[in-house]
C-alpha cells in the first residue's frame, strides 16, 4: 500500500541495513505476512520479533540446550518455520524433538500445539504449505519422515528412496542419505536433496518416490529453494556452486513403484569466481526476478544478488559487515532481506527512499533538472466561476468505494493457483481435516509487565 | 465482512435495546418520552441504492461534567468510550445506556481515546502531556506514555494493536510501542497544534494534520514526509482519518466542508456541505454497516449524515443542545453514537429503526 506513494524508482532489491536484531538467533525466516521474523537460536530457543516494533514479543522455549559448536549451529540447531497464515510455529533441534507452537494462545510461555520426539536428531523440519499438521521431518542420519498428525490420518511414514534393481553390485551400495528435505511451494511434492548430487521428488499424498534427478558435478545437495510459483529449484551444493533448474510437469505414476529418472540440466549457475565462496543459503526475491545467495565466508558477511530476468547477471553484492553469515531469507512482499550473523545478530536489509523535501509543501513537485514550462492551451483562460462550480460538481458525482480493499495482483494469482487446485486430488487431500489457522487472526499484544508500568 | 452476520445480530440485539429502553436506571433525569417500538417492517437489505437512512434516539447517557471530546465504540461493539475535559474516561453500555466502568487516573482533561483492536486495552490522550494505555476489564492504567512536551491532543492504534501514534499540541507526531510503552520515532511534523492522527490498514501510512492548515502522509517505519495536501484556500483541517479500505482520506474544515481526497492524486473526490464547522475540533466518520454514509457533528447542535456518493444530506439528528464535536459508528450495526459539549454534556446513542 505504501509502495504507491514512497516507490519512485522501481529497483527491487534491498540495498542497505535497516536494523540489526540483537537475538542471538543464527535462523531466521520472516512470517508469510512479513510483519514477524522468527529466529532460532543455537541454545535452543526462537524468539519471534514484531518488524512494526522492532521488539522481541513471543520467546519459544521447549527445546534442551544441545548444540555446542558453532559449526553445528550453521548444520542445525533450530529451524523456524511458519504456517501459512503465520498462527503456528515449527521448530526442531538436535534434542530429538520437533515443537508446534501455537501464536494464537494468549498466554506467556506460548502454548505448544504439538511435540513431536523422534528417535535421532532432527536436521530440518517444516510444515505442508496447505495444511500445519503435516510435517516433514529430516533427521540426522539422513532419513525423511512424513509425520500426518490429523486424526484420521494419523501416520508417520519414512520416504524411501527406490533403488534400481536391475545391477546387482547396487545390492552391496549404501543407501544415498538425505541431506535436505522441502516441500515445493504447491505442497504436491516433497523434494529432498541426496549426499551423491542428486533431487529426489516424492508424491507427498501416496509418499512414492516420482522422480530422481541426478545434479552432475553436484556433490552434497545441501540446500533447495523454490520459486514462488515451484516451477524453478535452486539447489546449493559442496561444490560451490547454486544451480538454478526449470523444473518438469511430474505426472501421477499409475504403476506402482515407476519414476522418472531424469538429469536435469541447470539453466543458470551461480557461483563466486574470485573467493570461491561455498554458500550458506539462498533465497529468491518473492516475483521470482532476484536470487540472494548468502556467502560461507569467515571474515565478511556478503549477500550476493543475481538478476535472473537478465540471464542471470550478477547485480549486486551486498556487504553487512565483519559478522560472518549464517542464513538468508527474502520477504515474502517485499524488497527486504533478513540475514542472521554469527554472532546472533539479525540484520533486516531494506530499500532506503532518499526523504523528498518536496512532499512537505503540497502541490509541489521536485525535478532534477530544469523544465521548459509549456503552457496548457487553457491555463490562462477566464471562465465563469459557476461552470467551474458546476463541472467540478459533476466530477464530484463519480461513485467512489470506500471498503473494498485495493486487489494486490498477487493475491489475485493465488486466488486463481486456488481455484485450480481445488479440482487436484493432492490438494485435495491435504486440505482434508484443516487446521485453525485461519486468515485475519491477531495476535494479541501482550504488555510487558517486567518495567516500571506506571 | 458478511453482510448478513451484522443483519442478525443487529435485529436480536435490537430485541435487548428496546427491552432495557423503557426503564433505564442510569438516566432518570432524562426528558425524552421513550421511542416508539419500532414498527415491523421487513429488514432492508444493505447498501441498496438510495436508500434513507432512519436512525432515532436510542438512549441519552449523562455522567460528564464537563466537555465531551470523543467518542469511540470498541471495535468487538460491546462498549462505548467516551473521554471528557473532566479527566475521565467513561465505558458504556451502547445496547443499555449504562455507564459501566470509569477510567480515572489523568490529571488534566482529554481530547482523545482509541481502542485496542482486541478491545482490551483503551489509549487515551490528555492535556497533562501523558498518553495512557488502560486494561478496560480492571480499570487500571497499564502504561503511561510521556514524552510529548505540551497537550497531546489524538491518538490512534493501528491494525495489530502493536503500535500507538499521537499528535501533540508542539506540533510533534510520536509512534509508541504499546507493550513497552516506549517511543519508537518522534517526527516534528507541524508547526502547529496536531488535531488529528491516523494509521492506514496496514500501518504503513500515518496521516496527520494541524491547525497550520496541512494534512500531511507519512511513511510509518523510516518517518518520512511523504505527501502534503493543501487545501488551497484558507480552510484549517482539524479532522483526518482513513476510508476503512485506506484508500482515500476523509477531513473536516473549518470552512463547514467535510472532504474526501484521493491521497495518491491529491484530488478531492467529494466536498459534503450543509453543517456548520468554523470554530471547534469536529470529527466525522464513515458509516459502512448499512447504507454508506458519512456521519458528522455541527455547530448548529446538530448530527449530519451524508450519502457518501450523491452527498445529499439524508437525515440531521436533532436533540442535542450544544455543539456536537463527536461522533462515531458501530463496527456492525446501524447506531450512532454522538456527544455534546459544556451546556448539553450527554451522549446520545441512535439506532436505525428499521433494523
Amino acid at each position: 500500500m505504501n509502495g504507491v506513494l514512497s516507490d519512485p524508482f522501481t529497483i527491487s532489491y534491498p540495498t542497505a541495513v535497516q536494523t540489526s536484531l540483537n537475538s542471538g538467533a543464527s535462523f531466521a525466516k520472516f512470517d508469510p505476512s512479513g510483519n514477524y521474523v522468527a529466529g532460532g537460536r543455537p541454545d535452543g530457543s526462537a524468539v519471534v520479533w514484531d518488524l512494526d516494533t522492532r521488539a522481541p514479543i513471543r520467546w519459544l522455549e521447549g527445546h534442551v540446550k544441545a548444540v555446542t559448536s558453532v559449526e553445528c549451529v550453521a548444520a542445525s540447531s533450530c529451524f523456524g518455520f511458519w504456517s501459512r497464515n503465520s498462527r503456528y510455529v515449527l521448530t526442531s533441534s538436535k534434542d530429538w524433538n520437533v515443537i508446534i507452537w501455537d501464536l494464537a494462545s494468549d498466554t506467556d510461555p506460548v502454548r505448544r500445539r504439538a511435540t513431536v520426539r523422534f528417535d535421532a536428531p532432527v536436521v530440518c523440519a517444516s510444515f505442508h504449505p496447505r495444511n500445519s499438521q503435516i510435517v516433514l521431518v529430516l533427521l540426522s542420519p539422513g532419513d525423511a519422515y512424513l509425520v500426518d498428525l490429523r486424526k484420521q490420518c494419523r501416520s508417520r511414514v519414512e520416504l524411501c528412496e527406490i533403488q534400481e534393481e536391475s545391477d546387482d553390485e547396487g545390492q552391496g551400495r549404501a543407501r544415498s542419505a538425505m541431506t535436505v528435505v522441502r516441500f515445493d511451494p504447491t505442497g504436491r511434492y516433497i523434494f529432498a536433496g541426496t549426499s551423491v548430487g542428486s533431487v529426489l521428488v516424492f508424491n507427498t499424498r501416496t509418499k512414492t518416490m516420482v522422480a530422481r534427478h541426478k545434479i552432475s558435478g553436484a556433490g552434497i545437495i545441501r540446500g533447495l529453494d523454490f520459486a514462488k510459483g515451484g516451477r524453478r529449484l535452486v539447489t546449493n551444493s559442496s561444490d560451490r556452486t547454486l544451480r538454478q533448474f526449470n523444473l518438469p510437469v511430474y505426472t501421477a505414476s499409475t504403476v506402482e513403484g515407476e519414476y522418472i529418472e531424469q538429469e536435469l540440466e541447470p539453466t543458470y549457475r551461480f557461483n563466486d569466481p574470485i573467493n570461491k565462496n561455498a554458500w550458506h543459503a539462498m533465497a529468491y526475491s518473492p516475483d521470482g526476478e532476484w536470487l540472494a545467495g548468502g556467502a560461507a565466508d569467515n571474515a565478511s558477511h556478503k549477500i550476493y544478488i543475481w538478476d535472473l530476468a537478465n540471464e542471470g547477471q550478477f547485480a549486486t553484492a551486498l556487504d553487512g559487515g565483519p559478522e560472518p553469515l549464517l542464513h538468508v531469507h527474502w520477504h515474502p512482499k517485499k524488497p527486504s532481506i533478513v540475514s542472521t550473523t554469527n554472532v546472533g545478530n539479525i540484520l533486516v536489509w531494506h530499500c532506503p527512499t532518499p526523504e523528498r523535501w518536496g512532499a512537505f509543501a503540497g502541490g509541489f513537485e521536485e525535478v532534477d533538472e530544469n523544465v521548459e514550462y509549456e503552457e496548457r492551451e487553457d491555463e490562462f483562460d477566464i471562465e465563469d466561476e459557476s461552470e467551474i462550480a458546476l463541472r467540478k460538481q459533476k466530477a464530484e458525482d463519480e461513485e467512489i468505494d470506500v471498503e473494498c480493499l485495493i486487489e494486490d495482483p498477487s493475491s489475485k494469482l493465488a486466488v486463481h493457483a486456488q481455484r485450480i487446485a481445488d479440482d487436484d486430488e493432492d490438494i485435495v487431500w491435504a486440505a482434508e481435516e484443516p487446521d485453525d489457522d485461519l486468515p485475519g487472526w491477531r495476535m494479541k499484544v501482550m504488555i510487558d509487565d517486567d518495567l516500571d508500568a506506571v | 465482512m458478511d453482510p448478513l452476520r451484522g443483519l442478525d445480530e443487529s435485529s436480536t440485539d435490537d430485541d435487548a435495546a428496546s427491552q432495557t429502553t423503557e426503564d433505564d436506571p442510569q438516566v432518570p433525569e432524562r426528558q425524552e418520552p421513550a421511542p416508539p417500538p419500532p414498527p415491523a417492517q421487513p429488514v432492508p437489505t444493505p447498501g441498496s441504492a438510495r436508500e434513507r437512512p432512519h436512525y432515532e434516539l436510542r438512549h441519552t447517557m449523562r455522567g460528564h461534567t464537563s466537555s465531551i471530546s470523543a467518542v469511540k465504540f470498541s471495535p468487538d461493539g460491546t462498549f462505548l468510550a467516551s473521554c471528557s475535559n473532566d479527566k475521565v474516561v467513561k465505558i458504556w453500555s451502547p445496547f443499555t445506556g449504562e455507564l459501566i466502568r470509569n477510567l480515572n487516573g489523568h490529571t488534566k482533561g482529554l481530547s482523545d481515546i482509541t481502542w485496542s483492536s482486541d478491545s482490551v486495552y483503551l489509549a487515551s490522550a490528555s492535556d497533562d502531556q501523558t498518553i495512557r494505555i488502560w486494561d478496560v476489564d480492571s480499570g487500571l492504567t497499564t502504561r503511561t506514555l510521556r514524552g510529548h512536551s505540551s497537550f497531546v491532543f489524538c491518538v490512534n492504534y493501528n491494525t495489530s494493536s502493536t503500535l500507538l501514534v499521537s499528535g501533540g499540541c508542539e506540533g510533534d507526531v510520536r509512534i509508541w510501542n504499546t507493550s513497552k510503552g516506549k517511543c519508537i520515532k518522534t517526527i516534528h511534523a507541524h508547526l502547529d497544534y496536531v488535531t488529528a492522527v491516523h494509521f492506514n490498514r496496514d500501518a504503513s501510512l500515518i496521516v496527520s494534520c494541524a491547525l497550520d492548515g496541512l494534512i500531511r502522509i507519512w511513511n510509518t517505519s523510516s518517518g518520512q514526509c511523504l505527501k502534503t495536501l493543501a487545501e488551497g484556500h484558507d480552510a484549517i483541517c482539524q479532522h483526518v482519518q482513513f476510508s476503512p479500505n485506506s484508500k482515500y482520506i476523509l477531513s473536516t474544515a473549518h470552512d463547514s466542508r467535510i472532504r474526501l481526497w484521493d491521497y495518491q492524486t491529491s484530488r478531492c473526490l467529494k466536498t459534503y456541505e450543509g453543517h456548520r464547522n468554523e470554530k471547534y475540533c469536529i470529527a466525522a466518520c464513515f458509516s459502512v454497516t448499512g447504507g454508506k454514509w458519512i456521519v458528522s457533528g455541527s455547530e448548529d447542535n446538530k448530527v449530519y449524515l451524508w450519502d457518501l456518493q450523491s452527498r445529499e444530506i439524508v437525515q440531521v439528528l436533532e436533540g442535542h443542545t450544544d455543539v456536537v464535536v463527536a461522533v462515531a459508528t458501530h463496527p456492525e450495526q446501524n447506531m450512532i453514537a454522538s456527544a455534546s459539549m459544556e451546556s448539553d454534556l450527554t451522549i446520545r446513542i441512535w439506532a436505525d429503526r428499521r433494523t
